[in-house]
């Protein structure tokens, strides 16, 4: 089954010619992300340079009982690991996968890409926007250390 | 629905077909034309109403869209449904308790929508359990039940469970009349002397729905049958058909049709309430259960309670008034302004129209003709509005329209007749296929019917579908009534057997929808806050699982140390949070259902393995690509293994 199914997604990449993915995935290691599109409906973060500790603990609250079950932060797992997302992701990008997921899914370049890697589409998680953002203030104090 | 370009196809068919084969022909010779266009309702799009129709004897109600005919959802309320896990799950077995015990079946009759000042408001709908007296609520934001409660002093509750016009109360009046209170264990044959019957008014909180017993009117020993609440004028009363005047306990086919005119008793409910606030109740003692059921703990409480308050009308006159009503009426209905009031005597040769302000009138002028158990009989002609003569055999149940016609349907020669409220003329009659028992306009027994179609809930099929067995299909029929001839339109199949329906425009309800249940605001007691909290422990021999789901995961999915002769409980938690996605959890051998856990929610599976070895579980409600990924292992070791209890390598926590 398994083999099947990436059999497929490698048809389907190759159908549709999407040769950038591997690309954008050596990008994400190294370079700081580009400003791409921004298809979700976050257009703006507002980003203190200091980490909020009130606001990253709600956050630590949040993705224990709804990003966990598919997210470490060190190790890949359902999806990819989100320890160090901070560093190759950019606010609004992070919000947007939050927030608006099928738009990202279906319309963003990196995002696209990252579901031919881990096949399982990332559901709705129908948190706030306050939630999402004490979330994204979470992986920015534990991506200090990363 | 609304463009007109996607049906020349449809209705070209429907030509075709209709050209095509003498025998459909001649079936379909009473359809009309454009039927096809008027129930097609086009991929995609919504239908108009929701229609809840009776399951009947399945227990259950299932939900149609109209004009369509299309089925929904089948919401489990009285009887065990294995595919929603109803009646099975830890959390849902309490609210099939009663007095007799856990009573996994009944029979349903009678959908009921809570009303707002006499129109249907959506916000709950009522139904009977028939064979051990209960009421049960759904609430429709969730379409599921909210709450069951068993009516002591009762047996057989078919005369439920109607509505009052703002929902006051909810009645529930017991068909079979039954010895009581302190002598219960009597010769059937001393029926005239021991039997009674009660009609009870259910108290709904206007916040909560909730329902509470407020009290119990103690009647003659007949037989109750159905009942309708006044509107506006005749607000404050409400109207029970009732039949077995003659009191037999036997051969009723027979003796109960004796007498020439059975009774409506007419119940001035807020002279009840004036009685009960004066302390005239008796408080009687009673054993009935009230279940219900919590969206928060996602768990239902089964509460037994003791004692119920009943009103005597010996001691409270002006309370309860009989009219006498032609041959062992059925339907009981009241027209949208509240001034008529229909008895369908099923053996009658007239359908009688009673008249509430000649009901008032009479009352004053005492035009009594005798009494029956101390309870005054009205003079016939006192109160009657008038008959519609010569209408069809066999009248039973009456719906309006809202633009004063009135509709009848007429079981022995299977039509439905359509007559007017100003002279009790017969306006149009048409055949139902075969056999109607109730029918349904949509809000056509409320003050605002939406008087779009009438549906004829028929008790015999026959060769109106491809032959399944000795059983066939349950059956309704949908006819237009916008014109001056009634139109069928199409026929569709039904659940159980479909008494009693409503339908409500659907855009009151649609919009109010759950889609989900947060799961921050789940306290289940066992609740898994995030795969974190996922783990096993032993309490002697029972083995709890925190279990978690998730597209398309279960933790833990391994787990070892059960032991034979462990009882273990599954607490599974779905985590997620959107629309549409709830996971299901079966493991082998399990006695139960599988569980069918909503998004938010927390569900939890008794589990007796039997025999030691590795027993899969999996997910069982398709849920992504990796749907058929979802699964796991239970490793069951014999009796007194030395094995530790772990899930997924860890050890239980305390």
């Amino acid at each position: 089954m398994k083999h099947g199914l990436f059999l497929i997604a490698l048809c389907i990449s190759a159908l549709t010619g999407i040769s950038a993915c591997g690309n954008s995935e050596e990008k994400e290691e190294g370079e700081e992300a580009a400003t791409p599109a921004v298809y979700g409906k976050i257009k703006e973060v507002q980003i203190d340079p200091t980490v909020n500790p009130e606001m990253a603990k709600k956050g630590e609250k949040i993705f224990g009982v709804i990003c966990k079950a598919c997210h470490k932060y060190d190790e890949r797992y359902v999806g990819p690991a989100l320890g160090a997302v901070t560093k190759r992701r950019t606010p609004v990008y992070i919000m947007n996968m939050i927030l608006d997921t099928e738009t990202m899914i279906q319309k963003d370049d990196t995002a696209r890409c990252l579901l031919q890697v881990y096949l399982t589409k990332m559901p709705n998680t129908n948190v706030n926007e306050t939630d999402a953002r004490n979330v994204l203030e979470h992986l920015r104090d534990i991506g200090q250390s990363r | 629905m609304t463009t007109r370009a996607p049906y020349s196809t449809v209705l070209l068919l429907a030509v075709v077909l209709a050209l095509a084969g003498g025998c459909t022909s001649k079936k379909n010779a009473s359809v009309a034309s454009g039927a096809a266009e008027a129930v097609y309702v086009a991929p995609g799009e919504y239908d108009e109403f929701y229609a809840f129709m009776s399951g009947g004897f399945s227990g259950q109600m299932s939900v149609y869209g109209l004009p369509s005919g299309r089925l929904f959802r089948v919401i489990p309320v009285f009887s065990q449904d294995p595919e929603k896990g109803w009646g099975y799950t830890e959390e849902t077995v309490p609210m099939l308790n009663t007095s007799h015990g856990f009573i996994p079946w009944d029979d349903a009759h009678h959908p009921e929508l809570s009303q707002t000042d006499g129109i249907p408001d959506g916000r709950w709908i009522f139904i009977n359990g028939n064979n051990t007296p209960r009421l049960a609520r759904i609430d429709l934001t969730t379409f599921r039940t909210a709450e069951i409660l068993e009516l002591p002093n009762s047996a057989g509750n078919h005369a439920s469970p109607f509505t009052t016009m703002n929902t006051e109360y909810v009645v529930a009046g017991t068909r079979f009349s039954i010895p009581m209170f302190d002598k219960q264990d009597v010769p059937i044959a001393s029926y005239k002397e021991n039997f009674k019957g009660t009609l009870s008014f259910v108290k709904i909180d206007p916040a909560s729905g909730g329902m509470s017993i407020a009290f119990q009117i103690l009647m003659p020993g007949f037989d109750y049958d159905l009942a309708h609440a006044g509107k506006d004028n005749s607000h404050g009363w409400m109207f029970f058909s009732c039949y077995n005047s003659e009191k037999a306990n036997s051969m009723l086919e027979v003796e109960a049709s004796q007498n020439d005119k059975d009774y409506i008793a007419a119940i001035n409910w807020k002279k009840a309430e004036e009685y009960l606030a004066q302390g005239k109740a008796k408080e009687m003692p009673a054993r009935y259960a009230h279940n219900t059921y919590s969206d928060k703990t996602h768990s239902a409480t089964s509460v037994m309670l003791d004692k119920v308050k009943v009103l005597n009308p010996a001691d409270c006159p002006g309370m309860v008034y009989l009219i006498p009503a032609p041959k062992s009426p059925h339907g009981c209905d009241v027209d949208p302004t509240g001034e008529f009031i229909v008895a369908g005597g099923k053996l009658a040769a007239v359908i009688p129209v009673f008249s509430f302000s000649k009901l008032r009138k009479a009352i004053e002028e005492k035009a009594f003709d005798g009494e029956i158990d101390g309870l005054p009989v009205m003079k016939y002609d006192a109160v009657i509005a008038g008959e519609v003569q010569k209408p069809g055999l066999g009248p039973l149940h009456t719906e309006f329209d809202g633009e004063g016609n009135a509709y009848t349907s007429m079981f022995v020669s299977s039509e439905i007749v359509k007559w007017s409220l100003k002279d009790f003329t017969v306006l149009d009659r048409v055949p139902t296929y075969y056999s109607i028992g109730h029918l349904m306009i949509p809000g056509g027994d409320s003050k605002k019917p939406w008087g779009k179609y009438v549906v004829a809930l028929n008790k015999i099929t026959k060769d109106r579908y491809l032959p399944t067995g000795p059983e066939l299909t349950q059956s309704a029929q949908l006819y237009d009534i916008t014109g001056d001839r009634m139109k069928l339109l199409s026929d569709f199949p039904t659940i159980g057997e479909p008494h009693y329906a409503q339908a409500i425009p659907a855009s009151i309800i649609r919009d109010k929808s759950v889609r989900f249940f947060p799961i921050t605001e789940n306290r289940h007691p066992y609740v898994s806050m995030g795969e974190q909290d996922t783990r096993v422990e032993r309490k002697g021999n029972e083995v709890h699982v925190w279990m978690t789901t998730i597209r398309s995961h279960f933790k833990p999915d391994m787990i070892e140390g059960v032991k034979v002769g462990d009882v273990v409980f599954f607490h599974v938690t779905n985590l997620e949070q959107d629309w549409d996605v709830p996971h299901g959890f079966a493991i082998k051998g399990a006695a139960t259902s599988e569980l069918l856990i909503m998004p938010g929610e927390t569900c939890t599976a008794r589990w007796t393995p039997l025999q030691a070895g590795v027993f899969p579980m999996y997910c069982s409600d398709f849920c992504s690509a990796l749907h058929q990924e979802m699964q796991g292992y239970v490793r069951v070791s014999p009796a007194g293994s030395s094995v530790k209890l772990t899930s997924n390598g860890l050890k239980q926590q305390n």
